[in-house]
């Protein structure tokens, strides 16, 4: 009998396992063992996260809902039930998320000597003083108060930004008292934490609690009745997914009326908040129910991430971690000459992410080189690749970059570098129409005494060398001839020219990477089969595609051996009789941010591992450039299988899905407790210690000349 | 030798391509890059007799881009075609100075013949079992845009190459106005082939057993997935494709979805020679015009060395026309010899170069020709045969020379004629001259077609051309017609050929 891998029930709802991510993220953040600064960070992490997932999600499933999409979504729930489901959820994160705040991390802080006055009531005198001065000094000249009454309406109240609501009557005359609101927004350009004067220890207040403090100094001839923050979130403009875009953009055009753009979709509020103003803000936010939060503390946690910032707390932190060089690239001035050897995997943030930067700057000055090609979607602000970019078309370099302007919130500032890049005298490209390039491969060719060669990079993560700190991701530099072949083809066809009759090595999405991933699964399936030993291992951040869950489903049942290792979003269910019980699922929170996508099949002894930039969403497959590239040489496929392997053995940041949704830590009785971040951070320290030279300071001198720069 | 970046740029009509090739001592020749974009220059051609403005700009617009890409590998020489479409527009002339002013690019147009020669040639070096799949009977179908090229080898040698105005494209665009009217596009496409085929079999087909077909079309190769089918095999791909939308073509072989239309017309072509000629095997070499002209030029400038001959190829082509025409074996053989032994021997004098060497000797091969028409009129006849049959691998301006020496083998040269004639500079003029000059001189060696000057030694002194003959026979007819051909040989070399006869014996 065949069997229907593709029941709903099979399936969970992603947001509902979005949720359970940063349900994970928030353990880290209560979790005793994590340095207490590091907690901060994490529980700032939540934050900006639910910020991003209700601007994101929330509004297209509203936006859903306006237009009457009916369509259901992989575990079969309409987008009205999704929103049900998710807002009872969050409000139960968002309490755990103050609980943690107020019980946990609070006191906590006031033990290391860091006292944050929660209420400007419990201000010493001299704070008073200071606060109140403070407030005078630079809060009031930037302070925009607005009053509602009859002939002023209510007041733009701008997306994401926190204000102070207050009800206010007029003094004196005596008549019958009339209340009027008024709101004043919390400036963004001052800091959000004061730093107060403090007899021993240190001591800070929130900008908030200043302003309200001096709240009456705004309304001069008005009594302050009450006043509270809130906050909103809108449902505006650039925020539909992809993932529903096109069928939900079709649905919008057809009743463009439909979508309310700008509604409020999230308001939150300070906990015991004066009725009548909550009554008043519900009214003009025409909000109520689960979309309400009301808050038991502070709103908008990311201000711990300012306070993670604060120096004088070293101690309390994860002390930071040094890039290692890159053992194969030590002591090497020229990088082509040590790629022509045998190719370089690079694992970031433990190998440094100089060489991904120098084999660009090395490109844009030597004199072989002829041409420079590269992807770039998110760059840092200050990206030494661009200017090493700009500084090889300056030197004659023919130089192709395709910039993604799509990348999600960061249209503006690709914009601006792009035009600078045009300006250096570089060609670039703007992608494709209605695709986002999210490959990451630059591709350096070079005229040498018997041809042309060409050296290739290809990632997971993005060419941001600030974000390489952070993200664990990998890299390949080879010069193989059939991946040469291939990058050409690559940028050509991003150029808008023909794709290749062939594909050597690489697999691209959107036309052949779902077909690839396909066969490689159900090779496995056809391997276990035929009784073999058959497994996939696979690293990534998300899985939510319903017809690779399925694939999976089918190996599974086949007998395949199945673990992913997928940091974030899984709607896979693991354990289910008969269907997935083969299939084991990790995930790894950890002080860096898993990127990386690694692939492993066993495929009957002879293993193939690949990596690539595109996750199993639909996304990834269906509407973006990926590729996915085979890793050949044994050293390396077999340094990609150490990693799976270390990950595997993780039980310290490591959380298995359960059958049942949840993810649990694993039991670590009698085990050697393995962290994998803090293993690999180990691991390329020893192997930059390896080679007996003790002149190790030699390794970071930097590749060139100040001047260059 | 250094290494060496060489672009071919093909100027098609539905797509204009260019690739890239480094030659270096090592390892040959390699592609190195290769960029394709989609634009049917032959719907303009076809539809309307030119290309519009809009199609040139945007035609410059890619070739600009190829410049640039050209530029990125130091490109240090390249050679841009433009095939049919630009050749049979009515403004082909306007196009090469619009494109030589926006892009800078020498674009040339090839004649058919030309073209077909280097998409043979292509073949020959790309295709690595050419020559143990031409020693038994082939034919290589080229399905271009506007016309199909067959060419058949048997034993090694080329046999015959023929053109037949009736390509892919051509039928698709016949066939849109008809696509209403019914559902059966391939037994229509079927019915405009076969009439075209029907002669090409009666006149050279005959009863020739052709065992393979070499096709040299585009995406073919995509279809059957590998470069050599069984007929069977080819069939049944053949049956399941023809009802297919080009669109569900192009998802299911991953085909550009506009090439796909213009597969189901290439594929029944394909399939009607295949019935016609009973091959039992189709071979695929994916090969491409850019690829020819890479050979080629890799060939002119000794960068490759090809097993294969494609001189003697156009020789054959030509001996065939002459065959057709039942000239004297015989007395070709021996002119042939006369006329290449006086050419070689005054080469420092004249200048001239092994191409023009090819010329004569063709011009030789042909020059009687017209007599099957006409005995009074042979050397008028013989140019009008020779203007109006292609020979695979001669462009139409050398096609021109040899129909001028051929005639003025005979007539009086007259300057106005011949530069009257299309396509002909004074430097033709002086070709044309010289070429008549030795074959003037070698015809009057063989007035009596009798090869009595068959043991020749040709020496060079002082201001003569000296003809040692050693023969016992009369040849007072030869030596008494001489004189006047000698004068005008001498009137263009400055050198006197005379007959010194030895009598052995």
């Amino acid at each position: 009998m065949e069997m229907d891998f593709t029941r709903p029930e099979y399936y969970r709802n992603r947001e509902d396992s979005w949720i359970s991510f940063n349900e994970r993220v928030l353990e880290e953040a209560r979790d005793k063992n994590t340095p207490l600064f590091e907690r901060l960070k994490f529980l700032s992490i939540t934050s900006s996260n639910f910020d991003e997932f209700f601007m994101i999600r929330v509004a297209s499933l509203k936006d859903m809902v306006h237009v009457g999409y009916t369509k259901k979504d992989i575990a079969g729930l309409t987008a009205q039930e999704q929103i049900a489901q998710i807002l009872k959820r969050v409000q139960e994160v968002v309490s755990l998320q103050y609980s943690t705040y107020n019980r946990s991390i609070l006191p906590a802080l006031k033990q290391q000597g860091l006292e944050v006055v929660t209420r400007h009531e419990d201000l010493t005198e001299e704070q008073a003083v200071y606060a109140d001065r403070y407030f005078e000094e630079n809060v009031y000249p930037v302070l925009t108060p607005m009053a509602m009454d009859s002939s002023r309406p209510f007041p733009l109240i701008r997306n994401k930004t926190l204000n102070i609501g207050a009800l206010i009557q007029k003094k004196g005359e005596g008549k019958k008292e009339t209340t009027e609101f008024a709101t004043v927004q919390v400036p963004s350009v001052l800091p959000r934490i004061i730093e107060l004067p403090c007899g021993e220890g240190r001591a800070v207040i929130l900008l908030e609690e200043i302003i309200e403090r001096n709240i009456g100094k705004l309304f001069l001839n008005y009594k302050v009745a009450c006043a509270h923050p809130y906050r909103i979130m809108r449902n505006a403009d650039l925020t539909i997914d992809e993932d529903e875009a096109a069928d939900l953009l079709k649905e919008i055009q057809k009743q463009l009326k439909k979508r309310q753009w700008g509604e409020v979709i999230r308001l939150e509020v300070e906990e015991g908040m004066d009725k009548q103003l909550l009554k008043i803000l519900k009214k003009e936010f025409n909000i109520r129910g689960d979309d309400i939060f009301h808050i038991n503390g502070p709103l908008d946690l990311t201000f711990l991430m300012k306070m993670y910032g604060m120096d004088g707390f070293d101690k309390l932190k994860i002390k930071p971690y040094t890039p290692q060089p890159v053992p194969a690239l030590m002591e090497r001035e020229d990088i082509f000459e040590a790629i022509r050897e045998h190719d370089i995997l690079l694992h970031h943030p433990y190998m440094t992410f100089d060489p991904v930067v120098n084999f660009v700057k090395q490109a844009a000055k030597d004199p072989e080189v002829l041409a420079i090609k590269q992807t770039l979607y998110r760059v840092s602000g200050n990206s030494p690749i661009i200017a090493a970019l700009a500084q090889a078309a300056e030197n004659g370099k023919q130089v192709s970059v395709l910039v993604e302007l799509k990348a999600r919130f960061d249209e503006e500032n690709n914009i601006v570098w792009a035009k600078m890049l045009e300006k250096a005298g570089c060609h670039v490209i703007y992608g494709l129409v209605g695709l986002k390039t999210h490959s990451k491969i630059t591709l350096v060719v070079r005229k040498e005494e018997d041809g042309i060669r060409r050296y290739v990079h290809l990632g997971t993560g993005n060419y941001n060398d600030s974000t390489a700190k952070l993200y664990t991701d990998c890299g390949l530099l080879t010069c193989a001839e059939s991946i040469g072949e291939d990058a050409t083809a690559v940028f050509n066809m991003l150029s808008g020219y023909s794709e290749p009759k062939h594909w050597n090595k690489l697999a691209l999405a959107p036309i052949w990477l779902r077909d690839r991933f396909y066969e490689l699964i159900e090779r496995e399936t056809q391997h276990a089969l035929s009784g073999e030993p058959a497994h996939i291992i696979a690293k990534m951040n998300s899985l939510c595609d319903k017809e690779i869950i399925a694939k999976l489903y089918e190996a599974s049942a086949a007998g395949v051996q199945i673990d992913l290792i997928i940091r974030g979003i899984c709607c896979l269910k693991t354990g289910i009789p008969g269907v997935s019980e083969h299939i084991t699922v990790r995930s790894i929170v950890g002080n860096f941010l898993e990127h990386a996508r690694i692939f492993y099949f066993h495929n009957n002894g002879q293993p193939e591992v690949y990596m690539g930039s595109a996750d199993w969403m639909p996304r990834n497959l269906d509407k973006r450039v990926e590729i996915l590239f085979p890793l050949e040489n044994d050293r390396i496929k077999e340094e990609a299988c150490h990693i799976l392997q270390i990950q595997m053995e993780d039980n310290v940041k490591a959380r298995i899905l359960q059958p049942d949704g949840s993810y649990e830590k694993i039991d670590k009785r009698g085990k050697v407790l393995v962290c994998a971040q803090d293993y690999f951070c180990k691991e390329a320290m020893e192997r930059v210690k390896k080679p007996k030279d003790p002149v190790r300071d030699r390794v970071f001198v930097p590749a060139e000349p100040a001047s260059e720069e | 030798m250094a290494v060496k970046m060489f672009a071919a740029i093909d100027v098609g009509s539905y797509e204009v391509g260019m690739k890239v090739f480094e030659f270096s001592p090592r390892r040959e020749m390699k592609q190195i890059d290769s960029v394709c974009c989609r634009m049917e220059l032959g719907k303009d051609t076809y539809n309307t007799g030119r290309i519009s403005v809009k199609k040139i700009e945007e035609l410059c617009q890619i070739l600009n881009d190829f410049v640039r890409i050209m530029n990125s590998y130091k490109v240090s020489a390249y050679r841009a075609c433009a095939t049919s479409s630009v050749r049979e527009a009515r403004n082909h002339l306007l196009i090469l100075e619009q494109v030589k002013r926006v892009t800078g690019l020498n674009l040339e147009i090839l004649d058919n013949s030309e073209q077909r020669f280097l998409d043979y040639k292509s073949i020959a070096f790309g295709e690595k079992n050419f020559y143990k799949i031409i020693q038994s009977g082939t034919a290589i179908v080229d399905v271009g845009s506007g016309s199909i090229q067959i060419s058949l080898f048997d034993n090694d040698k080329l046999v015959t190459t023929q053109n037949i105005r009736m390509g892919n494209m051509r039928i698709r665009e016949k066939m849109a106005d008809l696509v209403r009217h019914t559902l059966h596009m391939e037994e229509m496409a079927e019915e405009l082939i076969n009439n075209e085929l029907a002669s090409f079999k009666k006149m050279y087909l005959k009863d020739r057993q052709i065992k393979n077909l070499i096709v040299a079309g585009d995406y073919i190769l995509e279809l059957l997935k590998k470069p050599m089918v069984a007929t069977d095999e080819f069939r049944a791909t053949y049956d399941r494709i023809i009802d297919m939308r080009p669109e569900e073509i192009a998802r299911e072989y991953g085909i550009p979805s506009e090439s796909a239309s213009l597969i189901l017309p290439s594929m029944t072509i394909y399939k009607r020679l295949i019935e016609e000629m009973g091959a039992e095997q189709i071979w695929m070499p994916g090969l491409s015009l850019s690829d020819g002209i890479a050979y080629d030029y890799a060939q002119k400038n000794k960068l490759i060395y090809a097993e294969h001959n494609f001189e003697d190829d156009i020789v054959a082509a030509a001996r065939i026309i002459a065959k057709r025409y039942q000239s004297n074996k015989s007395h070709i053989r021996n002119l042939e010899s006369l006329a290449l032994a006086i050419f070689d021997k005054i080469k420092k004098i004249s200048g001239l170069d092994a191409r023009q060497r090819l010329l004569l000797q063709i011009a030789v091969i042909l020059h009687g020709c017209g007599k099957y028409i006409n005995l009074s009129d042979g050397a008028e006849c013989s140019y009008s045969i020779i203007m109006a049959t292609e020979i695979i691998g001669l462009s139409n301006r050398e096609r021109r020379v040899i129909a001028n020496v051929v005639k003025y083998n005979t007539f009086e040269i007259s300057y106005a004629e011949i530069m009257n004639q299309p396509g002909i500079t004074e430097k033709d003029y002086l070709l044309i001259m010289k070429l008549t000059a030795i074959l003037r001189v070698a015809n009057a060696l063989d007035r009596s077609h009798k090869q009595k000057f068959s043991n020749v030694r040709i020496t060079v002194k002082d201001a003569e051309l000296q003809i040692h003959v050693d023969t016992q026979q009369d040849i007072t007819l030869e030596k008494g017609l001489f004189p006047p051909k000698a004068d005008y040989f001498e009137e263009v070399f400055h050198i006197r050929p005379v007959i010194r006869q030895k009598k052995t014996l």
